[in-house]
């Protein structure tokens, strides 16, 4: 199961903050920093009680938003299913737009599922620790596994409704086959590892500056205009495409379309850059939430 | 054993740092259950917070091989829009093996005495029903200390007496660190004390009576 492979990966990536006996580095505004010793529960392994830690926390969070309907987890897929579904017909069907090299609703799907997962986890990583207050008193919940089980929610929610929505406009006569499926799999475990990162970094910036609640929503908003989602990249004149490239979500976009539509090429973008830029910001994101894990923490 | 180093606890207050503890070195020895004596905003749950390792100290360590229970009856963690099994599914996921599972929830069940209301959201308990299932919860786990924060008080007549039966069982192989306004439960339960004085001044008593006395004396009753 390529989640469980993702899951793992980001546990791995995650593990040291659990690391058993683990001598936890603290600094708090740049001062005297010593060291504190924290011993684990029940004579578990850091790692296993990471696992623990965040699948509680992700049946948990499942069952609060979607536990109280009737059909219970079902929504979980129909909600955002039903939002694409009204775009779609908003889109293609009434105002009748057409690509010569893709099919639009497939040419939707691509753009707009990978932004989604992006700036639902940017966002509500903002408010993370505020949100979460009350677990933490709970000593094996830590901050970061807020952020890990937050992100495999949203990344299984829409590969289910990818791979839903595309079933079903595939069946309804749109064309497109799944030329460089490598291809997808790898920008999308890119965008995870991009969106896990830029969650730490808002985290962190969240709760070291509360005021920043007020504006970087207002900052992610944009970036849906920005990044292909509603136009492809070919169509914008060459000249802009230095500016436009610089936003990795406009690589993850035109990369997915790349892999689903054999036609359908655009150039300018690299699955290199996207990963450099994925890579970079899990580095930045892990290590200024390694800083500021203790000062989150503290009262 | 719980061994406290060179701890320094300030908040930020507009009037400048507030210090609730300088360089507080202590150790508090095995199998003691002690009580955190000191007048109100003394530090004593801001210490018992930190040595359960919810609150970070700003300086210095806490060390010990010990497991350290959350403060018991602590509802705060609740999720109000699940139901009590919910909440305490996931309790128990986070600190007891899969196995285990259904016997904490069992238990719980038992203890808190909810009847259909464990099926119900939490947000619909009323508050006594809120710490039963909190008092319960916290009593499902076996640690070596339980941290009790003002919590002899729960629920009606028959529930203290349930929770001190519950309570007197524990101490039989675990300890408590205990904060209580009410100095005879703190008799009942510890035998040595930490007393917070003025001007950060901490110190440790082997006898709990002892300290009791000094802090009468202290505060003049």
């Amino acid at each position: 199961m390529p989640f469980q492979a993702i899951s793992k990966l980001i546990i791995c990536f995650a593990s040291y903050p659990h690391a058993p006996s683990a001598l936890v580095a603290k600094a708090r505004g740049g001062s005297v920093s010593e060291n504190i010793r924290v011993i684990t529960l029940m004579a578990r392994s850091g790692l296993e009680v990471q696992q623990a830690a965040v699948k509680a926390l992700f049946l948990r969070e499942i069952k609060t938003r979607f536990g109280k309907y009737r059909l219970g987890y079902l929504w979980a897929i129909m909600e955002p299913a039903a939002h694409l579904l009204i775009l779609l017909a908003v889109f293609g069907f009434i105002m009748h737009r057409t690509m010569p090299d893709i099919s639009f609703p497939v040419f939707l799907l691509n753009g707009i599922i990978p932004y989604f997962i992006f700036s639902n986890i940017a966002t509500r990583s903002i408010g993370a620790i505020e949100a979460n207050q009350g677990l933490f008193n709970y000593r094996p919940v830590k901050p970061i596994d807020t952020i890990i089980s937050r992100v495999i929610l949203e990344v299984v929610i829409y590969i289910l409704v990818y791979v839903v929505l595309m079933t079903s406009v595939g069946l309804l006569g749109e064309q497109f086959s799944l030329v460089n499926i490598i291809t997808l799999s790898m920008t999308w475990a890119l965008l995870v590892i991009f969106s896990f990162g830029i969650g730490l970094i808002f985290m962190v910036v969240g709760n070291a500056f509360p005021e920043t609640e007020k504006f970087l929503p207002i900052i992610i908003k944009p970036l849906y205009f920005v990044s292909c989602i509603m136009f492809p990249l070919h169509a914008i004149p060459k000249d802009y495409w230095s500016y436009l490239l610089w936003n990795p979500i406009v690589h993850v976009v035109e990369l997915s379309r790349e892999s689903v539509v054999a036609g359908y090429i655009t150039e300018g973008v690299s699955l290199n850059y996207l990963a450099i830029v994925s890579l970079t910001i899990l580095f930045l994101g892990l290590s200024l939430y390694r800083i500021r894990e203790e000062a989150m923490l503290t009262s | 054993m719980i061994k406290i180093k060179n701890l320094t606890k300030s908040y930020r207050t507009p009037k400048g740092r507030h210090y609730v503890f300088k360089n507080l070195n202590i150790e508090l020895p095995e199998n003691k259950s002690i009580a955190l004596i000191g007048r109100n905003g003394a530090g004593k749950s801001t210490l018992l917070r930190m040595i359960g390792g919810i609150d970070r100290p700003d300086k210095g360590e806490i060390i010990t091989n010990k497991t350290i229970s959350w403060p018991v009856g602590l509802s705060g963690g609740f999720q109000g829009s699940l139901t009590g099994r919910e909440n305490v599914k996931f309790v128990a996921r986070l600190y007891a093996k899969k196995n285990d599972l259904n016997d904490k929830i069992k238990f719980v069940e038992d203890f808190a005495e909810l009847g259909k209301y464990f099926d119900m959201p939490i947000k619909t308990y009323s508050s006594g029903m809120r710490s039963r299932l909190g008092f319960g919860l916290s009593m499902a786990f076996k640690f070596d200390y339980y941290l009790v924060d003002e919590v002899t008080a729960v629920g009606d007549a028959r529930f203290k007496n349930k929770c001190a039966e519950l309570f007197n069982e524990k101490k039989l192989e675990s300890n408590f660190l205990m904060v209580s306004h009410s100095l005879a439960s703190l008799g009942q339960y510890c035998s040595a004390a930490i007393l917070i004085k003025k001007d950060n001044i901490v110190e440790y008593f082997d006898d709990i009576d002892e300290a009791i006395s000094e802090y009468k004396e202290n505060e003049s009753l």
